[in-house]
């Protein structure tokens, strides 16, 4: 055994530190948060500015050089860059992000309320394509080799190779215009048959690489020695599934929906397109054409702090899952 | 103490056993009309190196093997509590398996679930096999828990594996085994991944409950040591067969089969220091009789000098813990405190301790892995860290487990002359060559360079890895339990090789191992650490045979010697 010199809360001097130190995994969470935001608006600023002259886009094109002055000194464009960083970084630290300049509305709540359309289908994508996936994974990793197994796996393979805006393209055609089931397009807060055919379709986009990860990593599991001491103490093939292995493979099923889920965030303007689903993905790319800034600017802050949220949750579940990552940093 | 077993009849009769692997396009031999039994309450060991087809009779007592991927002829029997496992289905021999026979194996680091409570892994198997609630599982658990000596059974059983040591595991392992009650348990390696005083503690801890509870137990290893400790009876296995058997004294004592003797005789207890021992491999192809593979004797080797080679002086080495808000470090865990070590040239120094006393630590540090926290360190008078590259070439290392030390993808001639890329590139052809040169150094066929690492013998792996060391022309060798992960004879080989590389070369080895009887075999002079401290310090033969510190003492009494058995008898 080596000696651990360090001396951890021994007695009654230990209950502020112990406080400090529960506090400590949240405040360097919360430090390497800022570090991030800082960056990604910093690096978002000076992008926009060199991909177009924002007092153009505010005037028009057809606008005299006397409008555009008066614009320039308006929105103290006619400044330094550098003050004119410095007046961004202040506002946005008060998260004032400016109005759209398509529709005077304040930019960040117009961000987060396309947001919420943008989680709704990204929960309900989510929890369908678990719901399917993991259990599919774990039958498949359970016992690879045998025939039936390997047939499935072919197939889903295969399908890991379909983009998701066929499947969108052939449950439309099939749901809404064959059989007059379903509606194609729009969404509506609380009609349910508007959500049926993009949640299948993202859903479905996303359950093959979930099945093979879940899938692999049930496989890997079942080689370890616990299954083995497991069997030698008369477990059922069920119980080796569930109770032993599938919780130890959770670990690389929940990084990979942590992933996903991440990259619905911005890459779910195809889906949201397809369905006139008007959420952050579609004006992600509505603003961009129309170098909307303040609302890109808005958009990429919002991004940015959700995906961070959704690392720290991969991270949280990864402690629930395993109790080794535990006491890492505690 | 339970009354004996009701079935009347040995708890294990295995008749005319063969079993063989079925693999795509070859059968693999694995048991050759096998016959053994065990008797209720009896402690029988079944001893042989890897590969021998131990543990495969093992696992096939419960019929653990993928039953897709085993042939068994007709005409064996496998009796087990006079029930045919060979006939039984799946369902009565779920029932059997942890009830009435229960098992122990050998990595206590992984055989628990990494994400499962002690509890949640206890209860389940009393469920199953007791149909006990929650709080009868917990109270019997708890009991079982303390009968393994842990002085606190409630926080063991609170526990995750991780938190737990691997001798507190295997007590929790063994206290699963028990604790249904069987009449059979099949303990594979259990103490092989142990220090040797925990090892002392669990061999007694098992050997203790089941004279107590009138259990039989098969005990499988690859240690006549143990086997000599603690079994009643001993089954010797040889290439999938069973070559002799006997009460433990008579077989050890006076072994009658040949590969019984040359398993002895490669064993370094009781051996000259640094003699030839014998090879099992020379002993089986002599045709029969061990003694006429005499050994060769060893190259006289040269007198250690006085002139020191290598000097430690207040060596520390810590790794950071704990961190503060701005990463820095604010907590150490030290590995190596204040140790001083003088290594003269040509001498073989053995440091000894058990897991985690820093000895691996202090050879890390030494090529430069890991760096010194505090002291310093002196090769051939400068600082170690002042070296140029050229000296520091001449100290190289070798690693405990040749399977995972050697790149798999990289061919024989690849891994031993890589040393000789650094800096410099000589061509394939060049490389070639030196690599056929160290292959005939240490033993290897010379064409078989091109090779890859899966296609060598363990024995094999571990001469590559000493020819890669080798390969830049080293005078100091550190050895890091270079032969812990071999068997007894091929150890054998190993440990010749190296007292003739030293010989012929003048090599000075810093050897890392925590088998007393190998160390007292290749060393002059022997340190003991223990918690990051060098304890003792003096010639092999002293320290080993009448150590003054009393933790040297403790190790020595715990290490498991068939001398010291047959004494004591």
């Amino acid at each position: 055994m080596s000696t651990v010199v360090d001396t951890t809360g021994g007695g009654g001097a230990g209950a502020n530190r112990s406080f400090l130190a529960s506090a400590m995994p949240v405040l360097l969470q919360l430090r390497r948060l800022a570090f991030l935001l800082f960056f990604v608006t910093t690096l978002l600023f000076f992008l926009l500015r060199a991909a177009g002259d924002p007092a153009l886009v505010l005037a028009g094109t057809d606008a005299t050089p006397e409008q555009l002055a008066l614009i320039r000194a308006q929105y103290g464009l006619d400044k330094p860059l550098l003050v004119q960083y410095l007046n961004y970084m202040w506002n946005v630290l008060q998260l004032d992000f400016g109005k759209s300049l398509a529709s005077g509305e304040n930019a960040l709540l117009k961000v987060l309320d396309m947001l919420k359309r943008t989680l709704h289908l990204a929960f309900m994508a989510m929890t369908l394509s678990s719901a399917i996936a993991i259990p599919i994974g774990a039958w498949l990793g359970f016992r690879p080799e045998t025939l039936g197994r390997r047939i499935v796996g072919g197939i889903v393979f295969v399908f890991q190779g379909i983009p998701g805006y066929v499947t969108a393209l052939v449950l439309i055609q099939f749901l809404a215009v064959n059989l007059r089931l379903l509606p194609s397009l729009g969404y509506g807060p609380l009609e349910w048959k508007t959500w049926i055919i993009p949640t299948i379709s993202l859903a479905f986009f996303m359950m093959p690489q979930l099945i093979r990860v879940t899938a692999a990593n049930v496989a890997e599991a079942m080689r370890e020695d616990y299954i083995r001491t497991a069997r030698a103490y008369g477990a059922s093939p069920m119980q080796l599934l569930w109770r032993h292995a599938l919780p130890n493979a959770l670990l690389g099923t929940a990084a990979l929906l942590g992933t996903q889920f991440a990259m619905m965030m911005g890459g779910s303007a195809i889906i949201e397109t397809i369905f006139s689903w008007p959420g952050i993905g579609w004006l992600l790319l509505e603003s961009t054409q129309t170098l909307d800034f303040p609302v890109v600017q808005a958009e990429a802050f919002v991004i940015a702090v959700l995906v961070f949220l959704i690392n720290a949750l991969v991270d949280l579940s990864f402690r629930y899952l395993d109790p080794r990552l535990r006491n890492k940093e505690a | 103490m339970n009354a004996p077993s009701s079935a009347t009849g040995p708890v294990v009769r295995i008749e005319n056993l063969s079993l063989a692997f079925v693999g795509q396009d070859q059968v693999v031999e694995a048991l050759r009309g096998i016959s053994l039994h065990i008797d209720a309450g009896e402690i029988v060991g079944l001893v042989g190196e890897s590969g021998s087809g131990k543990s495969v009779t093992a696992m096939n007592l419960l019929r653990l093997l993928p039953r897709t991927k085993v042939q068994i002829p007709e005409g064996a029997t496998v009796n087990v509590l006079n029930q045919d496992v060979l006939k039984m289905n799946e369902t009565a021999l779920r029932t059997m398996r942890g009830g009435e026979v229960s098992m122990i194996f050998q990595e206590p680091m992984t055989a628990l679930n990494p994400v499962k409570r002690v509890r949640q892994q206890m209860n389940e198997i009393l469920q199953r096999h007791q149909h006990l609630d929650e709080t009868a599982a917990e109270a019997l658990s708890l009991s079982l828990l303390k009968d393994m000596k842990i002085s606190d059974p409630a926080r063991v059983y609170n526990a995750y594996p991780h938190e737990l040591s691997g001798g507190m595991r295997q007590r929790v392992m063994i206290a699963m085994a028990f604790s249904c009650k069987p009449k059979l348990i099949v303990a594979d390696e259990p103490t092989t991944a142990l220090d040797v005083t925990v090892q002392a503690q669990i061999l007694n801890l098992l050997k203790d409950r089941a004279k107590a509870t009138n259990t039989a137990v098969l005990l499988i290893t690859h240690d006549l040591a143990v086997v000599a400790q603690i079994c009643d009876r001993v089954y010797v296995m040889y290439k999938g067969k069973i070559v002799e058997e006997g009460a433990t004294r008579a077989v050890i004592g006076n072994p009658q089969h040949v590969y019984t003797r040359a398993l002895l005789n490669a064993l370094p207890e009781g051996k000259a220091p640094k003699s030839r021992l014998e090879t099992v491999a020379a002993a089986m192809i002599e045709g029969g009789t061990a003694e006429a593979a005499a050994p060769a004797p060893v190259r006289a080797s040269r007198p250690p000098s006085d002139k020191p080679l290598l000097e430690i002086v207040d060596a520390t080495v810590s790794y950071a813990s704990r961190f503060d808000m701005l990463g820095r470090a604010i907590g150490y865990n030290t590995a190596v405190d204040h140790v001083s070590l003088t290594i003269n040239e040509g001498e073989t120094v053995s440091l000894v301790g058990e897991s985690g006393c820093g000895k691996t630590s202090l050879a890390n540090t030494l090529v430069g892995l890991v760096p010194l926290s505090g002291g310093q360190i002196k090769y051939r008078g400068q600082d170690l860290a002042a070296l140029d590259a050229a000296t520091r070439r001449e100290i190289q290392i070798v690693f405990q487990d040749p399977q995972s030390s050697l790149d798999p993808r990289w061919p024989l001639w690849r891994l031993v002359t890589e040393p000789l890329t650094v800096g410099n590139s000589p061509g394939r052809a060049a490389l070639c060559a030196a690599a056929a040169d160290l292959c005939g150094m240490v033993g290897l066929d010379r064409n078989s360079i091109d090779r890859l690492p899966h296609e060598f013998s363990g024995g094999q792996r571990q001469r590559i890895a000493v020819a890669r060391a080798l390969s830049v022309r080293p005078r100091l060798l550190l050895l890091d339990e270079p032969t812990s992960a071999l068997d007894v004879s091929v150890q054998a080989q190993i440990l010749n090789l190296l007292l003739d590389l030293q010989a012929e070369h003048g090599l000075t080895y810093l050897f890392i191992s925590h088998n007393v009887s190998v160390v007292r075999h290749i060393s002059d002079r022997v340190a003991v650490m223990y918690q990051g401290k060098i304890v003792e310090t003096g010639a092999a033969e002293q320290v080993l045979t009448r150590p003054t510190h009393e933790y040297t003492r403790t190790l020595m009494d715990a290490v498991p010697s068939l001398e010291k058995v047959f004494a004591n008898r």
